[in-house]
């Protein structure tokens, strides 16, 4: 039906939480190497993997990306000694929750990639694109369409923080 | 009232890198359409002076208070960007950046500037919710680490240190001096490394400012940039460095031998060592690595202390002279030792936990047997001009004389027999102690100056008065020599005879009649061997008769056994009641039974006779050996104390008797004893007539160890780790061949059975030092402490410099170049210690069998430049051939192949360097990579020869070229332990395995982590001037940051709303730097800002949203989410 066709054409929207020290320089050294890989990743750079809250996420899930990639030192290398195995737990707490709302845990992504390693970030948006394409668009996308302003004309909300900031 | 958000964003082009894949003008436009943004440029450079200048000047013009640049990553500019808006006014933090570069126009072309438009939206909608935040000062410590002490390490030390500020260098192995110290020469002006090096190297070990830490790592480094806290393991070296003096001494004797690292394991090193002679510091250290597993028990044991996990883990290792020699350091007598000590050894053995003792006494034979004394080199002893006289020439007396002609002193010995030797000539049978080994023992004595004048009695051909005068000291060690009397009827008959006289008698080879039925009394060693001596003399039927059992017979069980061999009966708990004769001559012995009951004052069971149990056993002779008494009247006359039965008295631990300068020891003093105890008393006695004669004070002790014992739980631990192992049994001569001479009965073991036995000793099972303190005895100034304890230094620095330096490839894994598996294929760094003067050949450039190569092939990139190792060049290889090359032909003029892939000789003079070795005869470039190394020769030229297979690419043609040994050109690559350090120091590591910097350009010594530089190797290959200079460029980091005295910290931490806080205490338990705690009685979280590393794991925890990460707030976030995600 229209949705293989939706899917053929359809590009997701990766949101990339990616760790100042590691992941973040990693994304650098590909981009310094030259790696070319697809547009459909947007990077946010945080001091540690450790320090994503799960809200980020389900924020950026509801806001329409259709997958959400966390990136930090390989395990036993964070530069915070712990951050990464801190974002696993929250990880494996959020992919429970997410089962459990009914909503594909598989959109949510953590990989460890070190400063060193560019190739892996490459590789890791190659195989979060197709995976991403096979499932096809966000099915939460769309009800918050309408918080969303006419193409080109998108206008900042007040943020109603969750934490009340 | 808010203040109204004013943004000026600014979009770089950074030449084409943006601008050839992102259309700037048209981002811009976009950009000055988002609300917020009051003006939006497109600029050539944004981060150049005028980009600069641009960004400050609409700052004042438009009003700005936000500012937007997009441009590189914020780890390329923010800094710089921060700065700029902090010097037009604004707080630095109200700047953001957008990564259009690295994470845009450099991966994408189509879509790069749709993707570009996203990134500077989400930069915008964050940075309205960005804070003015303040950078705190912080001060910094004076102090620099430095680790690693190679060449880097120390020229960064150096220039730190002259600059006034104090420096901890701290270098793993025992000494600086890295890997240039294994060069021989460097290239190009062919310097000797170690004429370049040393001096820095004692100029680094000397200097005020320089604390070295030499054998030791640093463990830990926490705190933040300028206020490092760091803990640092000092390795044990089990030797005091501020008494060691590196005179070497205690290496000779250390029976631990260990491939020296410093020489590639191409040569031998002790435990206990220094690894070179130039090393700085100059002081030995104790390669320790674990725990004895045995207590040694053997060694305290033996009433001389003899080394015995020592030689036998020589004996082990085959390497028998040297065993021989460290038993001989403490032992004039090992052949006897070897064959007639009792062994105390062996009963204190730990491995009797396991199976049974190690046969330590047979090894000592064994090592006997390898050496001839007659052989031995006597060592030049400078005299003393001191003399003294030894009365009796037996164990204890010669020992005595031994030890003190060692020492310098002119030694006269008197002995009343015909030949030196005393009970161990006239008291042995020839079947346990051949005379001939005997003889050699004394023979060395002898040789080693000692006056042995024999036939001479002390109290009757000299009197005791005048040896007292003509002597400066004299040592009595007359023996036992007086007869014990039975007590009962007829003990005078002619076929009695006393044991010790029917010995002496056989000796001397004297016509004794012997009777068919002999009867032995008494249970010693002494009654056993007068039975196996009667019954080699021609007795037919030999009895010993003991008042107690077996149990209590004081007779070694070995030697009991091997007289019941002989067919010789034992009548136990038997005592003679009186001799019987017939015609005059002895003809039975009357004996009752005993019966044994408690304990009498010796501890054994006291035997009594049974009444009515009298019985006869026939006895033509019957032979008593009770034991003798020393015979000391002569003493009297000088007035020497005795005690009971005529024993000398003395003061047991020095050997001094009551009259100054007269000393005595052995059965003299003790009775009847082992000859061990007796060459324990010579050797005592020796070292206090030594301080006598020096006039020290003899109220000094030597230093006692105290003896541990084995817990349970070790016991176990050996029994579930050691196997059981057969003990090696001695092989002795058959009974028919033993009784119809005295041939030896124990007939040695082979070196198979040796080096086996000697293996199961449990101390040898350990690498390294075995802790059998030879090194500790042989210390001129007490330096040695094997209780030591590894140390932990803390010490708070400002600044570290790490420069840990490189291995070197290991290219036995390209199995085709037949590394390890021939034996003129060697490494670089192989080839360099064979070619330096201090190293295993003395730099003679020889191949394995000493014979000098006529050809040599160098293999460039062997690991570098290869996609299968390392893909990088190591940079040196190339100029480093050269030089083989250059001093190859120099040393041997042999023929060189440099066979090569590209020649990189760049560098200083390096180009000249090249042609001068290019045009030097007989060296041949062959431009490709050496593909094989085999030995199988195809034709009569390649016989012999190692063939190296090579394409030359200039024919192009395959090549085999013949050569006599190959250098392979190794790769350069990271640490081992380099993910340890990267740990450690919070550094990143790049794809190669060397450390990352800060920036490949601009950043070549800073690291990610702010006061942490990298210098040399560590960062990637590199030669000695570059070395030289990246450390200097470190040293530099660092001394303009202690010139400044202070650092910002980053303000981005974590804070915590007190009024919204519950005191739940999640955020204590995640932090991993104890930021956070519960203040009471508020019960709310705080946050200490000196601790928070400003990571937010703590915000991202938070359940009630109390604690916010300044600068990656919740606002700031979530914006930026909604602006990609949108």
């Amino acid at each position: 039906m229209s949705n293989q066709i939706d899917k053929d054409n359809f590009e997701p929207k990766i949101v990339a939480f990616l760790c100042h020290w590691c992941s973040y320089k990693a994304a650098d050294l590909a981009g310094t190497s030259r790696l070319a890989y697809p547009t459909n990743v947007r990077t946010i750079r945080t001091m540690c993997s450790g320090s994503v809250d799960p809200v980020y996420i389900i924020k950026a899930l509801l806001d329409g990306a259709d997958g959400v990639l966390v990136g930090g030192c390989v395990l036993g290398d964070c530069h915070y000694q712990s951050g990464n195995y801190k974002a696993r737990r929250k990880m494996i707490i959020l992919h429970a929750q997410l089962r459990a709302l009914g909503i594909d845990e598989d959109r949510v992504w953590l990989r460890w990639i070190s400063a060193s390693d560019g190739v892996m970030f490459r590789d890791v948006i190659f195989e979060m694109v197709e995976a991403l394409k096979a499932k096809g668009p966000n099915p939460m996308k769309n009800p918050w369409d309408i918080w969303k302003s006419a193409k080109g004309g998108w206008k900042p909300k007040t943020i109603n923080s969750p934490r009340g900031e | 009232m808010k203040k109204e958000i004013r943004i000026g964003v600014y979009i770089c082009h950074c030449g084409f890198n943006i601008a050839k894949t992102v259309r700037v003008k048209e981002v811009a436009e976009f950009a000055s359409k988002l609300p917020g943004v009051v003006m939006a440029r497109d600029y050539m450079y944004t981060c150049s002076d005028p980009g600069q200048e641009q960004i400050r000047n609409d700052i004042k013009e438009y009003n700005l208070n936000r500012v937007v640049v997009a441009a590189c990553s914020p780890n390329m500019h923010e800094k710089t960007f921060r700065r700029v808006v902090a010097e037009a006014g604004l707080n630095p933090f109200l700047y953001q950046n957008a990564n259009i570069r690295e994470h845009c126009s450099w991966v994408h072309e189509e879509g790069a500037t749709e993707k570009a438009k996203d990134i500077v939206a989400a930069a915008v909608s964050r940075v309205i919710y960005h804070q003015p935040l303040e950078t705190k000062e912080v001060e910094i410590k004076k102090d620099t680490l430095v680790v690693g002490g190679g060449i880097a390490g120390m020229m960064a030390s150096m220039d730190i240190a002259n600059g006034g500020y104090k420096v901890h260098l701290v270098e793993k192995t025992s000494s600086i001096g890295g890997h240039i110290i294994q060069f021989d020469k460097t290239f190009p002006t062919l310097d000797c490394a170690a004429c370049i090096t040393t001096p820095k190297m004692s100029d680094t070990g000397s200097h005020r400012n320089i604390n070295l830490l030499n054998y030791s790592v640093v463990e830990e480094v926490s705190g933040f940039t300028g206020n490092f806290q760091s803990k640092i393991r000092k390795k044990a070296k089990y030797i005091d460095q501020t008494k060691c003096t590196g005179c070497r001494l205690c290496f000779d004797s250390c029976p631990v031998v260990m491939k020296n690292e410093f020489d590639m394991m191409l040569a031998d090193r002790k435990a206990v060592y220094i690894p070179f002679p130039q090393a700085v510091p100059n002081k030995a250290v104790i390669d320790r690595r674990e725990d004895r597993p045995c207590k040694a028990s053997c060694m305290y044991a033996c009433p001389i202390n003899t080394n015995v996990p020592g030689y036998v883990k020589l004996i082990a290792d085959g390497r028998f002279k040297e065993a021989y020699m460290l038993i001989r350091s403490t032992n004039p007598f090992p052949s006897t030792c070897g064959r007639v000590c009792y062994a105390p050894c062996e009963v204190a053995c730990d491995r009797n936990n396991i199976d049974k003792p190690v046969a330590i006494r047979d090894l000592k034979r064994f090592a006997d047997e390898q050496v001839d004394a007659d052989d031995l080199d006597i060592p030049e002893i400078e005299k003393t001009g001191k003399t003294v006289v030894v009365i009796g020439a037996g164990p204890s007396g010669l020992s005595a004389a031994h030890d003190l002609a060692m020492l310098g002193h002119s030694v006269t010995v008197f002995e009343s027999l015909p030949q030196a030797g005393g009970m161990l000539r006239y008291g042995i049978p020839e079947y346990r102690l051949p005379k001939d080994v005997l003889n050699k023992e004394i023979n060395y004595i002898k040789r080693l100056g000692a006056d042995i004048r024999t036939g001479v009695i002390v109290g009757k051909d000299v009197p005791i008065s005048e040896l007292q005068n003509d002597y400066d000291a004299v040592y009595i060690a007359v023996g036992a020599q007086g007869k014990m009397k039975l007590g009962i009827k007829n003990e005078d008959l002619p076929g009695v005879i006393e044991g010790v006289s029917f010995l002496r008698s056989a000796a001397l080879g004297e016509n004794i009649p012997l009777g068919r039925k002999v009867a032995v009394i008494g249970g010693g060693n002494t009654a056993v061997d007068c039975a196996r001596t009667a019954l080699r003399l021609g007795a037919e039927e030999v009895t010993i008769v003991y008042r107690r059992t077996i149990n209590e017979m004081p007779a070694a069980p070995e030697e009991i056994e091997a007289a019941k061999e002989e067919g010789i009966k034992i009548e136990y708990l038997t005592s003679p009641v009186c001799f019987m004769s017939e015609e005059d001559t002895l003809s039975q012995m009357e004996c009752i039974r005993m019966e044994l009951q408690a304990p009498d004052s010796s501890g054994r069971p006291r035997p009594m006779p049974i009444e009515g149990s009298e019985f006869t056993i026939p006895a033509d002779t019957v032979i008593t050996a009770l034991g003798q008494v020393p015979e000391t009247d002569f003493t009297k006359k000088i007035g020497i104390a005795l005690g009971k039965n005529g024993t000398i008295n003395i003061s047991t631990e020095t050997g001094a008797t009551n009259i100054e300068g007269i000393f005595a020891g052995g059965d003299a003093v003790t009775g009847p004893g082992y000859v061990i105890d007796a060459i324990a008393a010579g050797k005592t006695a020796a070292v206090y007539i030594d301080r006598y004669l020096k006039d020290e004070s003899l109220e000094w002790r030597p230093e006692k160890q105290v003896k541990e014992e084995l817990t349970e739980t070790e016991i176990t631990g050996l029994k579930n780790k050691y196997p059981k192992i057969e003990r090696a049994k001695m092989p002795e001569l058959p009974v028919r061949e033993r009784i119809l001479g005295f041939k030896e009965v124990s007939l040695g073991l082979g070196v198979n059975e040796a080096r086996r036995e000697a293996g199961r000793c449990l101390a040898g099972q350990i690498e390294g030092c075995i802790q059998c303190g030879e090194c500790a005895r042989r210390c001129g100034v007490n330096a040695v402490n094997l209780n030591m304890k590894d140390e932990i230094v803390e010490l708070d620095v400002g600044n570290i410099i790490v420069a840990t330096g490189y291995d070197t490839f290991d290219p036995s894994v390209i199995k085709q170049l037949g590394y390890k598996k021939y034996d003129n294929v060697m490494t670089s760094l192989e080839f360099e210690r064979i070619n330096s003067p201090t190293g295993p050949t003395g730099g003679q450039i020889r191949m394995k069998n000493g014979e000098v190569p006529e050809s040599i092939a160098i293999v460039h990139c062997v690991g570098s430049r290869d996609k299968n190792y390392h893909e990088y060049c190591s940079r040196v290889c190339c100029t480093a051939g050269l030089k083989f090359a250059h001093l190859i032909k120099d040393k041997i003029g042999a023929d060189v192949y440099e066979m090569y892939i590209d020649m990189r000789s760049f560098g200083e003079s390096c180009e000249e360097f090249y042609n001068r070795v290019a045009s030097e005869d007989g060296v041949k470039f062959i431009r490709g990579k050496a593909t094989s190394v085999t030995d199988k020769a195809i034709n009569e030229e390649e016989q012999g020869k190692l063939i190296v297979s090579v394409e030359d690419s200039l024919i192009p043609k395959m090549l085999r070229v013949p050569v006599d040994m190959v250098i392979l050109l190794v790769a350069m690559q990271p640490r081992d332990d380099s993910d340890d350090i990267a740990r450690i120091f919070l550094l990143n590591k790049r794809a190669d395995g060397f450390f990352m910097e800060q920036h490949i350009k601009l950043g070549p010594v800073s690291t990610m982590t702010e006061g942490v530089f990298l210098a040399g190797c560590c960062e990637g290959p590199k030669d000695v001037p570059d070395s030289v200079a990246h450390a200097k460029a470190a040293a530099s980091e660092v001394l303009s940051r202690l010139a400044l005295g202070k650092t910002e910290i980053e303000p981005t931490i974590a804070i915590v709303d007190e009024d919204i806080c519950s005191g739940c205490g999640l955020c204590v338990k995640i932090c991993a730097y104890g930021a956070p705690s519960i203040i009471e009685p508020q019960h709310r979280s705080h946050v200490n800002e000196a601790l928070c590393k400003g990571c937010g794991a703590c915000a991202a925890t938070c359940p009630s949203g109390a604690i916010s990460h300044k600068h990656f707030n919740f606002k700031e976030l979530l914006s930026e989410v909604e602006a990609l995600a949108a």
